[in-house]
């Protein structure tokens, strides 16, 4: 049963320092938690592509300090898994939703504290359990290895579901008054679909580990019998592949896991379009029965990634037409950026070009999807490069941008001083430049020499063409990886610099959390709930007003008029 | 429902219309701020129970991921259906009675007859835990015939499926007794609250249960 505390007052009145303040129940200070973890984990992780890359290009040159780390097949397999572990979990799952989500969702819609504080404080340390477990795995032997990062997995999982439990019942009961759901932020809406989406699929995945788990430890028969395999149509079961079921399971996650990265992203992305471009949401009412619509549908396409593997020959069709539909609620998306930023009047702050950057890359790797997405295309295209490259500019480097523009949008609420602007234009063409120079390429590699349509003579062939494109990549990636140098001495910059009072809405925006003083306050709103008066996004060039927040009632705006 | 209260508001709408000329004002009024209490008041015990629901979903997807794998690993050769240790027919009564029983107490508890409650509680908690020693037994039958979670598929998720049951109900059982014995007059959850979303809990593991022995009796 969950105890109600009052959020940690306990450690204010005490003053006790360290263990409480660690071990706060505090939204915000589990939020910025949240962030630090997925720094640490997005810093890590970007060096292990970079070893990979290297290794792959130049696989003899020894790298100093770091020798012996990928050199057999096996390393080489753990540093990829490390690679994706700490980026999918631990960043794309972590920073947009737990991290940007614990702190705002509760200042945006009014409420003092999450619904459950101890359950949020539990998830964030068994998240850190998980993280640790994860490394720890990095380093076992492979067999025991993949044992301790299951296990982790399925703690990730418990975490995942706590805390999407916290954000729906924090949506659901703790809006203030007058936050009706038509008013909500597009970015509140994100994070409760997302959370509904996360409690349904963490549950697979739970389920997954703990069958898994008990086969390898326990020797149960869940997914272990080549007898299973056997039963299955010959020519669709490819020899040396992973028994089918686990594979199903997993993809029941995995997939839908991609949308429980990218929906926060979708909520932050439009939040700051309109607020960015000075006009509302266009459509919004649209844009969240698109995100609703991700939500559904994504929930439901996991069978496509069985194309590569083979799978009840009629339902290909079915996730086939599945994964196209998913373009329309997307495609509904993109329309409605495009339609805010239309003729707007956009102040190109860095975190404005990390949104339009968003957008870009958005396309680039959406349409790349079209072609695994199709059942009878997908033959040609599922190649590893070709993947690769799509799945990391749609969904990687993509919800990456997102969080960057977050981060530069909501720093001054989160640490009382914004960040800088120019040094962070010159991160963002940097990186902007060197995503696309990694992964665009890498589709071409992948349809040139991987296409499995070619017969094998030409592929060799073609292979070796292919190592001039090979290079460019790597040497991309270094150069991407050194610029975020740039980004890491602007975070730690700002937050050295003197702390001047920041103004409480530099941006100029609408929603609650600007509201109050920066950074936010430890007790939010104070004593007096803030009370709303419209929607989310009346940011109208037309009005007489250029801007209406929503704590602000009809009598005072019309005060400030006169 | 705005065109009663919000006279104050309509007027500055039409103020501004005059003074700022054209532009679409934002809608005031509107659902949900009639003046009731900040819904966010501590007391409210509603997020208990919302967040129950959503909890019960997530622990439906847990078994529903585990019974879909049930119903497509069934088809495989290498099958051999485990018979049902007749104890758990008698395992199932004792949780349905429990379940009763757990009525009986929160309907004691509604008309304030504490010892009441306390003592159906208790034949409650007793149930259930009969139920799980039950459990324990039935998994000795099995393995005295030499059925083990390791002996075949079938095996595998029949142990599974009580375990991860059995497991969620000794949840439950913890549930019940912190009910019980925690010290609610203090507490902004009252007793009745708390007993009401142990209660939803407790009759969804019930009818899990009924599902599970439905699906290890039929998919044999």
């Amino acid at each position: 049963m969950v105890t109600h505390d009052e959020g940690g007052d306990a450690s204010s009145s005490t003053g006790s320092g360290f263990l409480s303040r660690v071990f706060s129940t505090r939204h915000k200070t589990i939020g910025l938690q949240y962030l630090w973890l997925s720094l640490a984990s997005v810093l890590v992780g970007m060096v292990l592509s970079a070893l990979l890359r290297v290794h792959s290009s130049w696989s003899d040159t020894a790298i100093p300090f770091l020798s012996g780390i990928e050199t057999t097949p096996e390393r080489y397999a753990a540093v990829r898994l490390l690679h994706g572990s700490l980026m999918v979990f631990f960043v794309l799952t972590a920073a947009p939703q737990l991290g940007f989500g614990n702190f705002f969702l509760p200042l945006q819609i009014g409420a003092e504290e999450m619904a459950f504080p101890t359950l949020n404080c539990l998830s964030l340390w068994l998240t850190v359990a998980s993280l640790a477990g994860m490394t720890a795995s990095f380093f076992r032997p492979l067999n025991q290895g993949i044992n301790v990062w299951l296990v982790s997995a399925a703690i990730f999982s418990l975490a995942a579901l706590l805390s999407a439990l916290n954000f729906c019942v924090t949506t659901i009961e703790l809006r203030t008054q007058g936050m009706t759901l038509p008013r909500l932020p597009v970015t509140v809406w994100a994070w409760f679909v997302n959370a509904i989406l996360s409690m349904l699929i963490f549950s697979v995945l739970l389920a997954g580990c703990t069958a898994v788990l008990s086969d390898r430890l326990l020797g149960s028969n869940f997914f272990s019998t080549a007898a299973f395999l056997a039963q299955q149509p010959q020519n669709l079961v490819r020899q040396g592949s992973l028994p089918v079921l686990w594979q199903r399971l997993f993809w029941y996650f995995a997939q839908a896991e991609v949308y429980v990265a990218m929906l926060p992203c979708f909520g932050i992305i439009t939040h700051l379009i309109a607020t960015f471009s000075r006009k509302p949401v266009w459509k919004e009412r649209l844009v969240v029965l698109s995100i609703c619509g991700v939500g559904l549908i994504g929930f439901c396409v996991w069978g496509y990634h069985m194309f590569a593997t083979g799978m009840n020959p009629y339902a290909p069709l079915v996730f086939s037409v599945l994964a196209s539909s998913l373009g329309i609620p997307a495609a509904f998306l993109l329309a409605s950026w495009l339609g805010t930023l239309w003729d707007g009047r956009i102040q190109f702050t860095t975190s404005a070009l990390f949104a339009i950057g968003f957008i870009s890359l958005f396309i680039a790797g959406g349409l790349s999807g079209i072609f695994l997405a199709r059942h009878d295309l997908s033959r040609a295209a599922v190649s590893e490069d070709f993947v690769i490259g799509h799945f990391h500019l749609v969904m990687g480097v993509a919800a990456t941008f997102a969080i960057l523009a977050g981060l530069f949008f909501w720093f001054p609420k989160l640490f009382g001083c914004r960040m800088n602007e120019t040094l962070g234009k010159v991160h963002f063409w940097l990186t902007f430049a060197g995503v696309y120079c990694i992964f665009m390429p890498m589709h071409w590699l992948g349809l040139l020499t991987q296409s499995n349509l070619l017969p094998e003579a030409q592929r060799v062939g073609l292979a070796s063409a292919g190592a001039s494109i090979r290079t460019l990549v790597t040497t991309a990636t270094i150069w991407t990886v050194a610029a975020q140098l740039l980004f890491v001495v602007n975070f730690f910059g700002s937050l050295l610099r003197a702390k001047k009072a920041e103004e409480n809405n530099p941006w100029r925006a609408t929603t609650l959390e600007w509201s109050i003083a920066s950074p936010a306050p430890a007790e939010n709103f104070g004593a007096e709930a803030p009370v709303v008066y419209r929607g989310a996004y009346e940011l109208s060039g037309t009005a007489p007003y250029e801007f209406a927040p929503q704590h602000i009632s009809p009598e005072l705006l019309a005060q400030k008029l006169r | 429902m705005p065109g009663t209260t919000s006279t104050p508001e309509l007027e500055s709408v039409l103020e501004k219309k005059d003074g700022g000329g054209g532009g679409s004002l934002p809608p005031t009024g509107g659902g949900g701020d009639d003046d009731k209490k900040r819904p966010n008041s501590p007391s409210s015990p509603n997020r208990y129970y919302v967040g129950m629901a959503i909890g019960i979903v997530s622990v439906l997807m847990f078994f529903m991921a585990l019974a879909s794998a049930f119903l497509v690993r069934k088809r495989g050769a290498d099958w051999a259906p485990v018979h049902i240790p007749a104890l758990l027919w008698f395992n199932t009564a004792v949780l349905l009675a429990s379940s009763g029983t757990l009525e009986v107490a929160r309907k004691r508890l509604a008309n304030s007859d504490t010892f009441g409650f306390k003592r159906f509680w208790l034949v409650t908690t007793v149930l259930g835990v009969v139920f799980l020693a039950g459990q324990v037994v039935a998994w000795r039958t099995l393995v005295n015939e030499g059925i083990y979670l390791a002996s075949n598929p079938a095996s595998s998720f029949f142990y599974i499926f009580t375990g991860a049951h059995g497991l969620h109900l000794l949840g439950g059982v913890a549930a019940l007794i912190y009910v019980a014995k925690r010290n609610f007059d203090t507490a902004q959850l009252t007793r009745t609250v708390a007993a009401e979303v142990t209660s939803y809990y407790w009759h969804f593991m019930d009818a899990l249960w009924l599902f599970l022995l439905a699906l290890l009796y039929l998919g044999k």
